[in-house]
């Protein structure tokens, strides 16, 4: 059996690792107070767009609450995220941004994709394991636990899973960690009734 | 020239998002890649794209672009070059 050790939340409203609020949002800009928060110093989360901002700031709340993730291999750890509107928010950015005269950024068009989110995280974290962004119409618990348990074995020993949305306005990010043994932190089974009741968490 | 490298160092903190790095940390001679302000690939579309929106100079030969994108001076010496014959 295998277990979530770790989990974090971001919505407009909050940030929150294992529950617990690690940051509310009190101004204009809360990605990037998020990003401060963090401490470090990463020039690249700055050409990100929103949905890889996103994940990647949830990555990083969950990653620093769990000192076990250093310990695996760089290709040891699979990325499993998926969501409902893939980067339809950049899609639209992307469009408007060349049908009303101007030019057409390159650096934009890198984010009309929704899997760079994984390259952003991989990147960062110099991690070289297997990845999926899948694209359902709704949180998808069930997948949640299939994939992963498909995928857990001699090769892959722990995976991020995350569910991330960004539609207009709104942002929500949820990601989790497992992994073959219990932490120190968390001690809670890999089941699709755990992953759907601390996804809910998020609007509770 | 002073005031377009100044410009030029605004438009390119800009236009990359390098809302880390001030003006006054872009010297004119440092290099845009590489161990200077570490400039990636996409960065130099985008500066491709910075040439064109606010100085209306295009790189007619993609190959120049090394050349052309070393450091705020080239891109200067280029601008003002290209104006200069056209």
């Amino acid at each position: 059996m295998n277990y979530i050790t770790t989990y974090c939340h971001i919505n407009s409203e909050s940030c929150k690792v294992n529950g617990a609020i690690v940051a509310e949002n009190t101004g204009e800009n809360w990605l990037k107070d998020l990003y401060l928060n963090l401490g470090i110093k990463y020039p690249k989360f700055h050409k990100m767009d929103t949905l890889s901002q996103v994940a990647f700031l949830a990555s990083e709340f969950l990653i620093r609450s769990n000192e076990d993730i250093g310990k695996y291999k760089e290709d040891e750890i699979a990325l499993i995220f998926s969501n409902k509107t893939s980067s339809l928010n950049t899609d639209i950015k992307y469009q408007n941004s060349y049908e009303n005269g101007g030019t057409a950024s390159p650096a934009m068009f890198v984010y009309t994709l929704p899997n760079i989110l994984l390259g952003e995280i991989s990147i960062r974290n110099k991690w070289y394991g297997e990845h999926i962004f899948t694209l359902f119409p709704t949180f998808n618990q069930k997948y949640f636990v299939d994939y992963p348990e498909a995928l857990l074995g001699e090769y892959t020993k722990a995976c991020l899973c995350g569910w991330v949305e960004v539609n207009n306005d709104k942002i929500e990010a949820f990601l989790f960690f497992i992994e073959k043994k219990a932490s120190k932190q968390l001690n809670l089974l890999h089941t699709e009734q755990n992953i759907e009741r601390l996804y809910k968490q998020a609007n509770g | 020239m002073g005031n377009l490298k100044e410009d030029l160092k605004s438009q390119i903190i800009e236009q990359l998002n390098l809302e880390e790095v001030s003006v006054s940390e872009i010297e004119d001679d440092m290099p845009l890649f590489g161990d200077g302000l570490s400039l990636d690939s996409i960065d130099a579309l985008e500066l491709i794209v910075l040439l064109e929106q606010y100085h209306g100079v295009r790189i007619a030969n993609p190959e120049e672009g090394k050349k052309i994108f070393q450091s705020v001076n080239s891109m200067a010496e280029y601008i003002i070059q290209e104006k200069k014959g056209a």
